[in-house]
């Protein structure tokens, strides 16, 4: 039982390391959630709003997630009716711009939950750039 | 301009006319009932002034009951096609029609006459108890149906919804295409309307409020 307090105590303070809105290089995120879904579900789904601050454009190239074992930068594309998944090898963040992770658009595919995420638990997930910066930003699962 | 091509141009205007009037009728219906009036054309739905039959086709539903042409007498029903390993379109669909569920059971006229159902066009990983557990957490009402390839291809078809699994060997995750439009059909079991997205649960109740009282007054 000690070694598992020693366990939640160090999760939490790691989690409170990641502010809510994380910020690096001028590269900023907000309003990160992860929809809850049914029980025993295995993909998952990721939003957020990204903003690039710097007069440069940004490339996120991918992502990673010690609570999934895999992460993917996806879209959902409507043609003629019909929603196609794709997978993006790259997103662009234009300069001085935002851009919206949101539902029937771009999304982080999060395949495989390590635990069963409810309502209310915090997640983490590293964005990567191009050029080797790494934006840790917490997730907050939403019903 | 040859008489198939003339023909052809005389049957698309008077259903485009048809369309124009049914939308006009239902503007007309929910200023009555002085609710929001509707924009013409409307985007959300389309309203079939001749709404077609379904003829028989055969599904099981979660529980392993049929689910057929029968099932879909007497009630309005909702459906939308996808699969349950599907992130991002099903369960933002699926949530937005529980909660148009819930402003429906809350009007006067209340839900007993309406029924959800997602048909899954993954039955090699939507079983039974799966697809059970998946629509049981939007909405313990909802019905979670589907069938073989040939008995999904039967509604799909009949309802001009398409879909197509993309399945690669090896493949665990596989995505699955599918149309997102919800589709209404009418007690009578007829292909009445087509909710087209981005879906928004209070725009559905509303629209289906009105279709509702249109249909209600055009019975008596």
């Amino acid at each position: 039982m000690r070694f598992r307090h020693l366990v939640v105590f160090c999760l939490i303070v790691a989690l409170t390391l990641v502010p809510a809105a994380s910020e690096a290089a001028g590269v900023s995120v907000h309003d990160a959630w992860i929809r809850e879904t049914p029980p025993g579900m295995t993909v998952m789904a990721g939003y957020m709003e990204l903003r690039n601050n710097t007069s440069r454009r940004q490339l996120l190239v991918a992502a990673n997630s010690s609570g999934f074992e895999s992460v993917m930068i996806h879209r959902t594309i409507i043609k003629d009716g019909m929603a196609h998944m794709v997978h993006a090898s790259q997103i662009e963040l234009r300069p001085n711009m935002s851009l919206t992770f949101a539902p029937g658009g771009n999304h982080l595919m999060l395949m495989k939950p390590k635990r069963m995420l409810r309502a209310g638990d915090p997640v983490v997930i590293n964005l990567e750039f191009r050029g080797g910066l790494v934006l840790p930003v917490a997730f907050e699962v939403r019903k | 301009m040859n008489t198939s091509s003339l023909k052809f141009s005389i049957m698309t205007t008077s259903v485009a006319l048809a369309a124009v009037l049914a939308g006009v009728w239902l503007a007309e219906i929910d200023r009555e009932h002085d609710s929001r009036a509707l924009l013409l054309p409307d985007p959300v739905i389309t309203l079939f002034p001749d709404p077609k039959p379904l003829t028989a086709f055969a599904l099981t539903d979660h529980k392993n009951r049929a689910f057929d042409l029968a099932s879909l007498k007497g009630k309005w029903s909702f459906l939308f096609f996808g699969f349950t390993h599907c992130p991002d379109v099903c369960p933002t669909t699926l949530a937005v029609l529980a909660r148009a569920r819930h402003n429906i059971a809350r009007n006067t006229v209340g839900a007993e006459d309406i029924q959800f159902v997602f048909v899954s066009v993954d039955p090699n990983r939507d079983t039974a108890s799966k697809l059970g557990q998946y629509v049981d957490y939007f909405d313990t009402t909802f019905l979670g149906v589907t069938g073989d390839k040939a008995q999904i291809a039967n509604l799909t078809g009949q309802l001009g919804a398409a879909y197509q699994v993309r399945t690669a060997p090896g493949m665990e995750n596989y995505p699955v295409d599918h149309t997102v439009a919800v589709f209404l059909l009418d007690p009578r079991a007829r292909h009445h309307a087509v909710f087209t997205p981005p879906h928004d649960a209070e725009v559905i109740s509303k629209r289906f409020k009105v279709v509702r009282e249109l249909a209600a007054g055009n019975a008596t």
